[in-house]
């Protein structure tokens, strides 16, 4: 019983003393400060619960500042927009950085790979089961699918002197072929201009 | 007491107390009610906790004690060849092949100074700085191909590196950010869009300060005639001329270079950026210049 009544009044004490600091920190009674109460130009300083920090009065809630129109630094922030699109390649002499550009006599081919949004060679390889099987998959052709596949057929027929194993999907527009022949069929496609 | 004082009381009570939010709340007493194993439910069965001794007691012992066996965590000696590993600063790596590539495809300007916003901006670059990414580690692979001359801030850079870049006439930089520094640059038009002042670059750790201060390693607190000294002894080293930045026509942009407190290119911190209106709010008073100085 004993304890209940002094927690009771350590609660009570504990009230008063707020309702006092919040009664000095009411809009009416600016003037009697408090010495404890502070304004937030200390920033820095942090603690640990609310009980124990200082009552924040003088709070200012509208800092000065200017509003600068059309400012100098704006390109500094277009520069920071991403892209609405993909830009496009400004032709160039000569690509380090083994980029291969697309060349306009591929145009007057029966066939045609067009390139990806990212300007890439739509040529991959798929693995499935744990990396045992491997497929080349040449995607986005247009035009004579079975003439081009004739072609491929031959070329890594002469190449490897085996028989490869292709899948051509007309309606999706795209080759598989069995086996890895990704780099193959790169080179093949940047040696036409696709 | 009047009932107009207790309101105005309770006001200002409620004016000095903090804000409800997700982190101050809580279910009123009583409302959630744990759920209890029904003893006469299923015919009075054992509820799947089987027949006699502690499990019948659901006396779920603590993870890997083995009921008074050396338990196998501790019968295994350890070695801590990756403790602490998830909080070691991580920098994904970057090939120069693949920084030509971006350059051949018109993603980046080199016109202008590149840091790690426009490599991220290109798509090339996945970086995450929610999984103790630090930025960019910019790796030699290509570096017999690269032809670009750029000024370009990384966070990390390889001797040979240096050298690929200042033998074509670029400059680099190795810069420190802090993570939330960093989850700006990553996507600095989702943080304009709160309307947030962006905020000052902390300084590195001090694990990272002798790195950042090196002139070998071109830190960006290093001594700016040290770094001079440091280009030309390199030059020598892998016995290339270095080529004379100052009679370059693009001098100013080979010289420009972010203060270490400043996150973006030409926008100082403290500033709001409004996309909206296209206008950038800066500050004027005393208070905020003094939080945003340094």
């Amino acid at each position: 019983m004993a304890t209940v009544l002094r927690s009771r009044c350590a609660f009570a004490r504990l009230f008063t003393r707020k309702s006092n600091r919040i009664l000095n920190n009411t809009i009416d009674s600016v003037t009697g400060l408090i010495p404890e109460s502070q304004s937030v130009t200390f920033l820095t300083r942090q603690y640990s619960n609310y009980a124990k920090s200082p009552f924040a009065d003088r709070i200012t809630e509208q800092y000065n500042y200017e509003i600068v129109k059309n400012p100098p630094e704006w390109k500094y922030v277009e520069r920071l927009m991403p892209f609405e699109t993909i830009p496009q390649v400004i032709p160039k002499e000569s690509y380090p950085g083994q980029w291969v550009p697309p060349k306009d006599e591929a145009k007057s081919l029966p066939f045609f790979i067009s390139r990806t949004k990212n300007h890439d060679i739509p040529i991959y390889m798929e693995t499935t089961f744990k990396g045992n099987r491997r497929i080349t998959k040449i995607k986005k052709i247009d035009g004579d699918i079975w003439l081009m596949n004739d072609e491929i057929k031959h070329l890594l027929k002469t190449k490897y002197k085996r028989y490869v194993e292709t899948r051509v999907h007309e309606l999706a527009r795209f080759i598989e072929i069995k086996g890895d022949y990704v780099n193959d069929m790169k080179e093949w496609a940047y040696s036409k201009g696709f | 007491m009047g009932s107009r004082q207790i309101v105005e009381k309770s006001l200002t009570l409620l004016r000095s107390l903090p804000r409800i939010s997700l982190n101050n709340i809580r279910d009123n007493p009583g409302s959630k009610k744990t759920q209890k194993r029904g003893r006469g439910q299923h015919g009075g069965d054992k509820h799947g906790s089987g027949n006699k001794g502690s499990g019948q007691r659901q006396n779920f012992m603590r993870l890997g004690y083995e009921t008074g066996n050396n338990p196998f965590y501790l019968r295994v000696p350890q070695e801590h060849y990756y403790r602490g590993h998830h909080h070691r600063r991580q920098y994904p790596p970057l090939s120069l092949l693949t920084l030509q590539r971006i350059i051949d495809t018109n993603r980046v300007d080199v016109t202008v100074p590149i840091d790690i916003a426009s490599i991220v901006k290109t798509g090339f670059y996945s970086f995450f700085p929610d999984q103790k990414h630090f930025g960019i580690n910019l790796i030699d692979e290509g570096v017999d191909i690269f032809e670009a001359k750029i000024n370009i801030e990384v966070q990390w850079a390889s001797e040979q590196v240096i050298a690929a870049i200042e033998r074509n006439g670029g400059v680099i930089t190795t810069a420190y950010y802090d993570p939330h520094s960093l989850f700006l640059l990553r996507n600095p038009k989702k943080f304009f869009e709160t309307g947030q002042a962006i905020p000052r670059r902390m300084i590195p750790p001090p694990d990272a300060i002798e790195y950042y201060t090196s002139a070998e390693n071109r830190g960006y607190l290093a001594d700016p005639d040290q770094i001079s000294e440091a280009r030309l002894k390199l030059a020598q080293k892998y016995g290339y001329k270095l080529p004379v930045i100052e009679n370059d026509p693009k001098y100013n942009m080979l010289c420009e270079r972010k203060d270490p407190r400043q996150i973006f290119y030409g926008l100082e911190p403290g500033w709001v950026v409004n996309l909206k209106d296209e206008c950038i709010l800066k500050p004027k008073d005393e208070e905020l210049k003094r939080f945003y100085s340094l």
